[in-house]
């Protein structure tokens, strides 16, 4: 087999389980995140945590067949180790940054219901009669 | 809490641009406003002090709790939905002294601050 296949073979491999391992470390623990934010509802926060796990895998696998073609031959491991590296490394980098994009959004969306069940942060003065 | 009451010098202008920009903001907890010392006002809070009604602005909530100047503030900044976040940071027991020194500031010199009216009016 000519080595550029193999190449893209393996970014593939490498990939594609590097972007499940990623997805699967993302669902399960924020999961837990979600059931506080959703205060317990496990069926929401199960539906909420899959279609975000579902965008994810949308995202970096569009991302990973957009950028395989490499552009130039390869013709040794050598040649093959250090265009997968550097395709790898773009890789690494899109899901790094994706992963604290949800991280992002898991904080935000946590943040709004503490504050929709925020007591207000002072005691009242006194007391009054409240007519009609 | 499901409601509040605001009891506000209507004859002041920064506190009537206040209530217009209040009114304008999105709520978690809605405000009815009322001028105090008005029939209307004495006639739903009778036990209440007219007088200090028109020195502070008072906010009522609809069991019947009464929170004067500063803290009043700090529970309409609370109950808007943009605010609520510094009604939290400003009501902590670290910030409340200085809040309430600022309320009681401009609340003294509300009658020269019409031009801080004008300002909060145009930023609404």
């Amino acid at each position: 087999m000519e080595p550029i296949v193999i190449t893209y073979a393996l970014y593939l491999v490498i990939s594609i389980l590097l972007t499940v391992w990623v997805a699967r470390t993302l669902s399960k623990n924020g999961r837990i995140f979600l059931v506080d934010v959703f205060s317990g509802n496990g069926h929401l926060a199960d539906s909420v945590n899959h279609l975000l796990v579902v965008g994810f895998y949308l995202v970096n696998l569009g991302f990973i067949s957009l950028t395989l073609k490499l552009g130039y031959l390869v013709r040794d491991a050598q040649e093959s180790i250090e265009a997968l590296s550097g395709k790898v490394g773009v890789v690494l980098l899109v899901l790094g940054a994706m992963h604290f994009f949800n991280l992002y959004v898991f904080s935000r969306v946590r943040r709004r219901s503490e504050l929709m069940s925020a007591l207000p942060p002072i005691g009242p003065d006194a007391c009054t009669a409240v007519a009609g | 809490m499901r409601s509040l009451t605001v009891l506000y010098d209507s004859t002041c202008d920064l506190c009537r641009a206040a209530r217009v920009w209040l009114e304008r903001e999105p709520m978690f907890i809605p405000l009815n406003f009322v001028a105090a010392g008005t029939p209307l006002a004495k006639r739903r809070f009778p036990q209440l002090d007219v007088a200090s009604t028109l020195r502070d602005i008072t906010v009522i909530d609809d069991e019947g709790s009464v929170y004067r100047g500063a803290k009043a503030w700090v529970l309409c900044l609370w109950a808007t939905r943009r605010y609520r976040a510094w009604a939290l940071t400003l009501g902590s027991p670290r910030a409340m002294p200085a809040a309430k020194r600022f309320v009681n500031w401009v609340s003294r010199h509300r009658g020269q601050l019409g031009a801080a009216g004008w300002v909060l009016r145009r930023m609404g």
